[in-house]
């Protein structure tokens, strides 16, 4: 199976070189959004704090969250809408080897080259900006690597079962743009969690949009105090990716009964 | 030797949404939508033995593909039995998947991007191809398929033909012992249709391999296939051998004549239309249609008749005979 990934890995790297303004694109998208957060709250925190974040304190967090987004953000339900919709899902179930490893394949290649160039931003970023540094702390940062991985493998499962739902309807991509407004507030992109009223932030920690970001987000900067919230945190994202889990398999092994097998 | 394609009583029945015209009926079908079943393969039975070259037969919309999806795991059938190299398609997994070839004449695997040889590469990794076998036979297809200096250029600025050919090397360097081409030589040239053809024929006599494709060109059903097997509207229509088809269907036979003597006394069309009917005529060539059990007699008599430089019998066009065998619903030429 290593040999397959590499081999899959290797193919989206060679696709992406072809396309380097494309890189360059996603990379403006990726840090756009997050440096617009970042002026913001910037502006509003003034000389003072909004609910204990100072002006210090938005810049890690949204360098966090630039980083974070872009190791945890998965496309798949783009892809999985068209391969269904279009027929390329066809030989893809001919082939020995379950689509979705071809997804995860595509998602450690994006993540891989993406991330990267982020935290080297990051880097030179904080060379000349204090505020943006972070406290030498292995194990902070060990736990953090590992909120990361759950949150990745729950948003992957989160797209692909989204994208799944083309094989009932044609909005599929609707319904995760929807998705992706809404976690735009619940999940913490435009806002720590912190900063929202409290009714709606606890409807984000119990619906999986926390444990999607913000949770590994707030680890990395230090918001996330005592082992007793880090271990609640963990396991809200190992049971959502649970749900989420069942959920895939749910659609997928129901999908692929009544799919069409559209276009040839 | 068992069959190494089984199909028993095979439906299957799609759910197709029916809507009203207009913005009444669009607003209708999405608080109440209605469904209407097309079946696209109805009670299909047939058996195919390892090594045969077999073609289904039939319209857009026949239910060929559909059949086809069926047989390589892409689609579950609504009834029916179906056993592929031992295994049931949709429930197969890995294991089956390395005994077919699936090729989509108008859905490519290819990496749009790269140079086909990178696709070759990630199929060599998906099916665990060692590399010797691997090396041994991309050369033996790039040979077969004479594709040379094409395996480094994008596949984008490849031909059709030359796509094609790309893919069958993809679908084929497993070397499955079972084949599944749909529309092969779609929008082709007659060159590469050809070419796509001449290796078809002789990858299944190096290794046996046993091939069903659907086609709409007569030449590929006629060039390949020992058997057909003609669906319309989802039913199977005829199982057996093209000639035999012919013989069923076509109740005539065609006389192809060259005609002799000079321009004093030439033979005219009013003559030749006492033989049997005359389809063209255009002095010195002409071709008269008879019955299929007069012609040895009929042509005789003409030879008597006329002075005839060439005579030769032919059946009708195939594409006539396919016609008529849709028309009549095959069973009336029994």
């Amino acid at each position: 199976m290593i040999k397959r990934y590499a081999a899959l890995i290797r193919n989206a790297w060679l696709v992406d070189l072809q396309y380097r303004a494309s890189i360059v694109l996603w990379l403006l998208w990726g840090v756009t959004e997050p440096a617009i957060a970042l002026g913001i709250w910037w502006a509003i925190a003034g000389d003072g704090s909004v609910a204990g974040y100072a002006r210090d304190d938005f810049a890690r967090y949204f360098f966090a969250v630039m980083l974070i987004n872009q190791l945890t953000i998965a496309w798949d339900s783009w892809y999985l809408d068209r391969w269904i919709r279009e027929g390329d899902l066809n030989y893809r179930l001919a082939r020995p080897l379950h689509p979705a490893h071809e997804a995860v394949a595509e998602n450690i290649a994006y993540k891989a080259r993406t991330a990267s160039v982020i935290l080297v931003v990051w880097l030179l970023v904080a060379a000349a900006w204090p505020a943006v540094r972070l406290p030498f702390d292995p194990g902070r940062w060990a736990i953090t690597a590992v909120a990361v991985l759950l949150a990745a493998a729950m948003r992957f499962f989160i797209s692909f079962t989204t994208g799944l739902l083309a094989f009932w309807t044609t909005r599929a991509t609707a319904i995760m743009e929807l998705h992706a407004g809404v976690s735009l507030f619940l999940a913490g992109r435009i806002a720590p969690l912190a900063l929202l009223p409290p009714a709606v932030a606890s409807v984000a920690g119990v619906l999986w949009f926390r444990s999607m970001l913000a949770f590994p987000v707030d680890l990395l900067t230090g918001a996330v105090h005592g082992p007793g919230a880090v271990l609640r945190g963990l396991g809200g994202q190992i049971a959502w990716l649970g749900v989420w889990i069942v959920a895939y398999r749910i659609a997928w092994t129901r999908g692929i009964r009544q799919y069409g097998a559209v276009g040839g | 030797m068992p069959s190494i394609v089984t199909a028993e009583q095979l439906s299957k029945t799609f759910q197709v949404k029916v809507r009203d015209p207009g913005l009444r009926g669009a607003v209708r079908a999405l608080f109440r939508p209605r469904y209407r079943d097309v079946h696209a393969v109805r009670d299909v039975t047939f058996r195919i033995e390892p090594g045969e070259i077999v073609a289904f037969l039939g319209p857009n919309g026949a239910g060929k593909t559909t059949t086809l999806k069926t047989l390589t795991g892409l689609l579950y059938p609504t009834s029916g039995r179906v056993e592929v190299a031992g295994f049931v398609p949709w429930t197969g997994g890995p294991p089956f998947k390395r005994h077919i070839a699936l090729v989509l004449g108008n859905r490519q695997q290819l990496v749009w991007d790269l140079p086909p040889e990178e696709t070759f590469l990630l199929n060599r990794a998906i099916y665990d191809i060692p590399e010797a076998d691997y090396r041994e036979r991309l050369a033996e297809l790039v040979a077969l398929l004479e594709l040379g200096d094409v395996l480094t250029k994008p596949v984008r600025q490849l031909s059709l033909g030359e796509r094609m050919k790309c893919e069958l090397v993809a679908s084929l360097l497993h070397r499955p012992p079972l084949l599944f081409l749909d529309e092969p030589t779609l929008g082709l040239d007659v060159t590469a249709q050809d070419a796509i053809r001449r290796f078809l024929i002789e990858y299944r006599e190096r290794h046996g391999a046993t091939v069903l494709l659907t086609s709409h060109y007569m030449q590929d059903v006629t060039a390949l296939a020992s058997r057909v097997l003609m669906i319309n509207r989802g039913r199977l229509l005829y199982d057996g051998a093209l000639e035999a088809l012919v013989a069923r269907i076509a109740r005539t036979k065609r006389i192809e004549l060259v005609l002799g003597g000079g321009d004093g006394n030439r033979v005219t069309a009013e003559a030749l239309a006492a033989f049997g009917e005359v389809k063209t005529f255009r002095f010195p060539n002409a071709v008269l249609e008879v019955r299929r059990e007069e012609a040895p007699a009929t042509s005789a008599r003409i030879l008597a008749a006329f002075p005839v430089a060439d005579l030769s019998i032919e059946d009708p066009p195939i594409e006539e005979v396919i016609r008529l065998a849709f028309a009549r619903g095959v069973e009336e030429g029994e």
